[in-house]
């Protein structure tokens, strides 16, 4: 064993570059060598940068200083922080549970049309293609705090309200979660009706065969066929609520009284308010291992009802 | 293979990648360090050839402010054959400015707010200028009131203010009519802003005052109401706050009442600056505080009536306290070396400050002005001296399209009232702790100012601990 092995590499090594270099693999390499470069360099640069950067204590003028993990301290002993925390579970709960079911209902709901589901779905679609500073800012305009408002005089004719909407610390985060919903289910649902059309149809007849109604089928056959897309758009989902920033900073600025100041907007204050780019660095470090965990812990929890 | 294996390599692959990256990183995170040191050593050659570059060039869509800058710009190196100047548009913006400083990209001289300073100083992001303003003959025109913004605590200077306000009173006339008040008699005091506000929204039904609250903005004004009330925010030495006291729980009290007890601020409480005039200028507002150049968003952006735009001092409680000001300065890049420190501010010299010695310019100065649909007369705060300033506005009187008796209220507080700068540490910090006190007083009929500010207290003292 002991004398054969600093051989038998070799050998194969050398017969393996061989082929390779005659298969053509240095052309190959020297072809994908940039693509891979401008990637990292890119992709991962920033990302390594600002790791660096949640060491030190940097102004981008001065020389930076490293700290070691005073930011992490700092960031982590803030008194905003907890609320912040907060606030964006609440945000990633009311997301999951008013946002997450619409785009699934609406798409299960077109793909039942067969003759005008092409009309539901561009109208479905449609909120997506508005420009989200477009979309807030008229949503703004609808959640006017008067009598007068769009919604509040709306609900006048029912003799509800009015409602003091984003001007209220209870009602802020419901009504962001609103606007955000309708602005994303249309992108989502897309998704999800690209993932029914794979549905095969024997399916449904089968279960028609059966006697199941509309709902059973829904139930028994659609759902479980697109299960493994639900599980991929449900992590996606909470990532993406996890980094609300948007919305909450051109609805409230994080008002009223902090109640809708996410982690995401605490980040932008360390950074562009405060100029500390080493307070605003740690806390995105940290929030990204927060959801790499999140999403590790996800992948085990659900592996066993994903299809693959 | 085995799974392990395969990350393990994949693992391995891209560790290397990573520590590459992080040099790559750390080589570029140093490079400011030869950047930020250009500015330090080296005699000064007045002579010497040097290239400068000014941001806040005109953009596109103003022609003939494009053709009087290019034109300054011949003139100025026509008579400076030494100095080679560029321009940008780069501007100052609240929300991009340290992103720009942060990238390096700033031109050598450019107009940022009075707001900078404060942070950029005790951060070594402005270099020292006091010795070269002395040499191109500047320091003495300036109005020391308004260069504390620019000084440290030896009194160094790091920047020209050129642009000056300070916080007023801004009001509707035509509600003020609608409500029975007199349009030329704006309030004075806390006790009448409380009083009219009831009138105006008792008779027409709008707000009868609004505050900001929100984007920075609620720590800004109720520090302007503080400075009214004759208190502060942070003591001298910017190391401790001082709001935790009875001038700010009096700020905070009124606008307690006039909101619950008065129910006359309307039912908006999330307002940033633009907001606030846009509905001021739609008329839904009927006093709100500002900065007299409320009046240039209001009328041209917002479609204002100037015929309705008034203009008062800044309300006082119990004798005149003072108020709180703002405005832009002359930034000079921190990488800049010593001759184009000194070019810079020739620069600024000529630009700024020739116009209010010399009537051709001060007269050119208003007809691009208007050729180009702005304001002429808008009454502000001089950086220098009172005659010359005076002197100057005697020269552009023909060209005045402002309704300037409409300011009179203001006017005359601008010289009767002590000019007070914001707070000297992390005041943009300090203002965006201090906006949901403002917010929760506005929103919440139980808040507990007591408790509100000991909280605000604590937070802030820690962030200027830091």
């Amino acid at each position: 064993m002991f004398q054969q092995r600093p051989q038998k590499p070799r050998r194969s090594g050398a017969h393996s570059w061989a082929t390779w270099y005659r298969s053509g693999g240095l052309s190959s390499v020297v072809f994908v060598l940039p693509l891979v470069l401008t990637f990292l360099y890119f992709s991962w640069g920033p990302i390594v940068r600002g790791l660096v950067l949640s060491f030190q204590k940097n102004n981008l003028v001065q020389p930076p200083e490293w700290v070691g993990l005073a930011n992490f301290s700092y960031v982590l002993t803030d008194p905003q922080l907890p609320q912040a925390a907060v606030n964006t579970l609440y945000f990633a709960f009311l997301a999951l549970i008013f946002g997450f079911p619409v785009p699934l209902f609406l798409a299960v709901f077109v793909s039942e049309l067969r003759r005008t589901g092409w009309l539901y779905n561009m109208l479905s679609y449609l909120p997506a293609v508005v420009p989200p500073v477009a979309a807030i800012l008229l949503w703004k305009f609808f959640y006017d705090p008067s009598g007068t408002g769009v919604f509040n005089t709306i609900l006048g004719w029912f003799g509800i309200g009015p409602f003091a909407w984003l001007n209220s610390q209870s009602l802020a985060m419901p009504a962001i979660v609103l606007e955000a919903t309708w602005a994303g289910a249309g992108a989502t649902s897309i998704i999800y009706l690209a993932a029914l059309t794979g549905v095969r149809t024997e399916l449904y007849e089968a279960a028609e065969l059966d006697g199941a109604g509309i709902w059973r089928r829904i139930w028994h056959v659609t759902l479980p066929q697109i299960r493994g897309i639900i599980l991929i758009m449900m992590l996606l989902q909470l990532i993406g609520t996890f980094q609300v920033f948007t919305e909450p900073f051109l609805f409230t600025g994080g008002g009223p009284n902090n109640a809708t100041t996410t982690i995401l907007l605490l980040i932008y204050r360390y950074a562009f308010i405060n100029g500390d780019f080493g307070a605003a660095t740690a806390l995105s470090v940290l929030l990204a291992g927060v959801l790499c965990l999140l999403s590790v812990v996800y992948h085990f929890v659900t592996r066993r009802w994903s299809t693959t | 293979m085995t799974r392990v294996s395969r990350w393990g390599r994949r693992g391995a692959a891209l560790g290397i990648a990573g520590l590459m990256l992080a040099a790559a990183g750390c080589a570029q995170a140093t490079t400011p360090e030869s950047g930020g040191g250009g500015g330090a050593g080296g005699a000064i050659d007045e002579n010497a050839p040097v290239t400068i570059t000014i941001g806040d060039r005109p953009t596109p869509d103003k022609p003939n402010d494009i053709k009087a800058f290019e034109q300054k710009i011949k003139d100025f190196t026509a008579t400076h054959p030494n100095i080679t100047v560029k321009s940008t548009e780069t501007k100052w913006e609240a929300q991009t400015f340290q992103a720009q400083v942060a990238g390096g990209t700033l031109p050598t001289v450019m107009n940022i707010s009075f707001t900078e300073p404060a942070n950029m100083i005790p951060n070594k992001q402005l270099p020292d200028i006091t010795d070269e303003l002395k040499l191109v003959d500047l320091t003495k025109d300036l109005n020391p009131d308004v260069l504390k913004i620019v000084q440290d605590a030896d009194g160094r200077i790091y920047g020209v203010p050129i642009d000056v306000f300070s916080v007023g009173l801004a009001y509707n006339r035509a509600l003020f009519k609608q409500a029975g008040l007199d349009p030329d008699k704006p309030p004075t005091s806390w006790d009448e802003v409380r009083q009219y506000a009831k009138q105006i929204a008792e008779k027409t039904g709008k707000a009868g005052y609004a505050q900001l609250t929100t984007n920075n903005t609620g720590g800004w004004m109720l520090t302007t109401m503080t400075y009214s009330m004759g208190g502060s925010v942070e003591s001298q030495d910017g190391k401790k706050s001082t709001f935790n006291d009875a001038p700010t729980k009096k700020a905070l009290q009124l606008l307690k009442d006039m909101r619950w007890t008065d129910n006359s601020m309307g039912s908006n409480f999330l307002y940033n600056q633009e907001e606030i005039r846009q509905d001021f200028a739609a008329g839904k507002i009927g006093m709100v505080l500002q900065a007299p150049d409320a009046y240039d968003m209001s009328v041209k952006n917002f479609g204002m009536k100037p015929a309705d735009y008034g203009h008062g001092a800044l309300p006082q409680d119990g004798g005149p306290h003072g108020t709180l000001t703002g405005g832009s300065l002359k930034m000079i890049s921190p990488k800049a070396t010593k001759n184009e420190v000194v070019a810079a501010l020739k620069w600024i010299k000529f630009d700024q400050f020739d116009k209010y010695t010399t009537e051709a310019l001060a007269v050119q100065d208003a007809k691009t002005t208007i050729a180009d649909k702005g304001f002429v007369g808008r009454p502000g705060i001089t950086p220098l001296s009172q005659e010359t300033y005076d002197r100057y506005n005697k020269w552009r009187e023909p060209y005045v399209n402002v309704p300037v008796k409409q300011f009179q209220g203001y006017v005359d507080s601008t010289k009767a009232l002590k000019l007070l700068p914001e707070p000297p540490n992390k005041g943009q910090e300090v203002y965006s702790l201090l906006d949901p006190v403002v917010q929760q007083v506005l929103t919440k009929k139980d808040a507990d100012i007591d408790k509100l500010l000991s909280d605000a207290a604590s937070k802030v003292d820690a962030r200027l601990a830091r």
